[in-house]
């Protein structure tokens, strides 16, 4: 949101070329790279609660304009159509504006149906449809609108409830940890046996323009889908149906990598969160129910508008790491390394070249992730099928700014469902593929597993 | 030639002494305490009489609505559009300070979201829904809730509704929705107090390390970053977006044509957390901090303030006129924000960064 100097960023990236102007030419060793920098180039200096919103320093004047009618939009709420401005919300829906639920440009609260909510609530029934993706319920579609404008029916209420169960650390360490049910309360049609529930939090904005950026290479590079390697480790992409580009695609969003662009990310959510139809989607999401309203207003969000969000998503800068010459943070990231975390939470990747976009191209960043399918095990499951994602397989998450979440949110959580109210929750929910790392950071002393959040939280 | 001399002397002292407070003038501890007090000062003489304040407004707006509704006489259709506008001066200062469980815990849509949802204003009026409290609170939308329909009720759309067009269901809604917005505000000053949710110990403990404000650095420039974002707020969003456009549909609080008066209060506000003068308080603040090492940028910042505030007294009509008819002088004033933002972001926190190493 804010516009940062470019200053110390540039400095800080261009000193280590001072250094090398007296040598032979050569890649610069990993030390000569300033750590903080998570998003290279894109990156800025921002540790309070509004660390996600910041544009990428060094924007054209045009782009930055671009980014600020984006920036704008994200903001509005949207009110019942027909209306002089911002119509078309509903008659069902989850929220009221992209910020509602992206709280602070991060994620938000782990509730459903209040204006807070940040969670959301993916359906199917067991099949896939034209393209292999999940099949859509009758009546309901491929997601439960939780509300509804004035006189009309929600979709069904969630009732969540959790489970506490104790976790015992090999050193008697005892923690709990809090399972989620979810409960479908007034349901407005009858509920099929066979429906597959799939929660989602909202995430973070920022940083996508550098995730879309990685070579398709690079990511399948990860890939090791029959463990040849036999470390136990996986990592499978997804190809999903695009419907901007509509074609088959890489998967790089979404908690299974469900989605393969931002356009048709932010498109369906405008049309499936607030019922706002546009030029991706342009039906309704009650089309087809009893519900649909017969406005001939379609699409109501205008193509500007919508362009204009893509690009503010695609030029969100990535907060700058904190405190990484502290000792114990610097001892976290070796054991974050040596226990094998890193092995998908990949901590450094270079971006590809787009000419359209200098500050993302050619970047050495630190997302910590290698956005690829893995199996996380039965705990995290939500038996929910997406494209090539199985019910127990979920992308992983990029970690950068995920020691910001306490500034951010407030109260942070975590997950796709935000069922860890800390870091430590998050890496003990770990299983599957990831039980075997889970297994040696338990094994860990209590200092080292403190260093290991302690540089969780520096990112 | 001894007068001379003195005069020369007494110039060269004067010269002197402007020169030396540029610098270090102020001792390590001194400074120190300083920040303690400026830390203290904020919490006892600004945010916590803010939201004091601001429930206070309420509940007088809560009373006056609720005569409105009894007697729907012209003079108590005129105090209800005079208690909004009070209340609303408050909760535009608050914003200020923006940061805490106002954002955390989303109290800011809970009283401000806009626009007004009309269609489902008017189906609603037309329901037999019994518009009490918790009716009200039931509502799916915050739209339907705040401060903008009960001004879309008070004002009508021309701006000028006479008291004998209220109907019975608008008189109930509104005062319904005073209630609410009476029960945001006490949660909202529970938030902060000791008997209550406590965010002042958060605030009172920066600098032990413990979340959100882990040093005190971190939490002055939470405060210079709130500062900085309502300049940003006002200057590049709500006063830019209508005036590019051209378009009077987009501005804020158009029935009672305050918008204007609102982006001032904005910024007289985010002057007063800087000053320590919030509600007419006297403290130290985060002028006081920067004075202390360098008074040419605490000059610099309060000169800016009130060039912008300065600049809104120019603009003599409701910002949705104003974009069509005085132009030229709602740009002078975008641009004496994003002027005043731009020391706010780079000047302010640079100094707080350099300084402020606890």
């Amino acid at each position: 949101m804010r516009i940062r100097k470019i200053y110390l960023a540039a400095a800080l990236l261009a000193s280590p070329s001072l250094l090398m102007m007296c040598t032979k030419p050569a890649p610069f060793s990993d030390e000569e790279y300033d750590p903080r920098l998570s998003g290279g180039a894109a990156t800025v200096f921002d540790a309070t609660s509004k660390a996600f919103g910041n544009v990428i320093p060094g924007l054209s004047s045009y782009d930055q304009h671009v980014h600020d009618l984006g920036d704008n939009s994200v903001d509005q709420t949207f009110v019942t159509a027909p209306a002089t401005i911002n119509s078309g919300l509903g008659p069902i829906f989850n929220n009221v504006s992209c910020r509602s639920c992206h709280h602070n440009d991060g994620k938000g609260s782990p509730t459903t149906g209040t204006v807070t909510s940040s969670m959301l609530m993916r359906l199917s029934i067991p099949g896939t449809d034209a393209h292999g993706g999940p099949l859509a319920v009758p009546g309901l579609g491929l997601q439960l609108q939780d509300l509804a404008v004035f006189g009309k029916t929600a979709e069904a209420s969630v009732k969540i409830t959790y489970t506490e169960q104790v976790f015992t650390y090999p050193d008697g360490t005892v923690t709990t940890l809090r399972k989620p049910t979810y409960t479908f309360v007034n349901p407005y049609t009858s509920l099929p046996v066979d429906l597959m529930v799939s929660p989602r939090m909202a995430p973070p904005f920022f940083g996508l323009g550098l995730l879309v950026n990685i070579p398709e290479s690079t990511i399948l590079s990860f890939a090791d889908e029959n463990d040849a390697n036999g470390d136990g480790i996986s990592g499978r992409p997804n190809y999903v149906y695009d419907a901007s580009q509509q074609k088959m695609m890489l998967g790089r969003f979404g908690m299974k990598a469900n989605t393969a662009t931002i356009l048709t990310q932010a498109a369906a959510a405008y049309q499936q969160d607030m019922g706002i139809t546009n030029r991706i989607f342009p039906q309704e999401s009650t089309f087809g129910q009893p519900q649909m309203d017969n406005l001939n207003d379609d699409p109501e969000l205008a193509d500007s508008l919508l362009n204009s969000v893509e690009f503010y998503l695609l030029s969100l800068a990535v907060p700058a790491r904190r405190n990484t010459t502290n000792t114990d943070i610097m001892a976290g990231e070796k054991l974050f390394a040596q226990v094998g975390c890193s092995n998908c939470h990949i901590p450094t990747i270079q971006t590809g070249v787009d000419v359209r976009y200098p500050y993302l191209s050619n970047q050495r960043i630190h997302p910590y992730t290698d956005l690829l399918l893995h199996d996380m095990g039965d705990g995290l499951a939500d038996g929910r099928p997406d494209f090539r994602a199985g019910g127990s397989e979920w992308k992983t998450p990029a970690l950068w700014g995920v020691g910001l979440f306490e500034k951010t949110n407030g109260t942070p959580f975590y997950l796709h469902d935000g069922r860890a109210r800390t870091l430590e929750e998050a890496v003990l929910w770990h299983d599957g593929e990831a039980a075997k790392v889970k297994g040696k950071f338990t094994e860990l002393t209590a200092g080292e597993r403190g260093q290991v959040i302690s540089f969780l939280k520096s990112l | 030639m001894k007068k001379l001399v003195l005069l020369f002397t007494v110039g060269v002292f004067t010269i002197l002494s402007c020169s030396k407070n540029s610098d270090n003038d102020t001792s390590t501890s001194d400074f120190a305490a300083l920040e303690d007090s400026v830390i203290v000062n904020f919490v006892n003489k600004t945010a916590i009489p803010g939201y004091e304040d601001l429930l206070a407004k309420a509940t007088t707006f809560n009373n006056v609505v609720t005569a409105l509704n009894s007697s729907p006489t012209e003079a108590n259709l005129t105090a209800a559009k005079t208690a909004w506008k009070d209340m609303r001066k408050t909760w535009e200062q608050c914003e200020g300070y923006l940061f805490g469980p106002v954002e955390d815990d989303n109290y800011d849509p809970n009283m401000d979201t806009w626009p007004v949802d009309y269609v489902q204003m008017d189906s609603l009026l037309n329901s037999s829904n019994a518009l009490e409290i918790a009716d009200i609170e039931g509502l799916a939308t915050l739209s339907l809730r705040g401060y903008h329909p009960i001004e879309y009720i008070l004002w009508g759309t021309d701006g000028n509704r006479a008291a004998t067009d209220l109907t019975a269901r608008e008189k109930k809604y509104i005062t319904s929705l005073t209630i609410d917005l009476k029960n945001t505000c006490t949660k909202l000053r529970d938030s902060w107090i000791t008997s209550g949710g406590n965010y002042s110990a958060k605030v009172m403990d920066a600098g032990i390390g413990a979340q959100p404000f882990p040093t005190k650095q971190s939490l002055f420039t939470a405060m210079a970053a709130a500062l900085a974002d309502i300049c940003g707020e006002v200057g590049e969003s709500k006063m830019k977006e209508p005036y590019d456009a051209q378009d009077p549909n987009i501005v804020e609080s158009p029935f009672s044509g305050n918008s204007t008066t609102d982006f001032k209060n904005n910024i007289v506000g985010a002057y007063d957390v800087y000053m320590g003068t919030f509600l007419g308080s006297n403290g130290k603040s985060l002028h006081a901090l920067v004075a202390a090492k360098n008074l040419s940028l605490d000059n610099k910042i309060q000169q800016q303030f009130q060039a912008a505030i300065g600049s809104f007294d120019a603009i003599t009509m409701p910002y949705e006129k104003a974009i069509i008819s005085q132009r030229g002088l709602c740009a002078t004033t975008m641009s004496n924000l994003v002027t005043l933002k731009g020391s706010i972001e780079d000047d302010l926190e640079n100094f707080i960064l350099t300084n402020i190493k606890d």
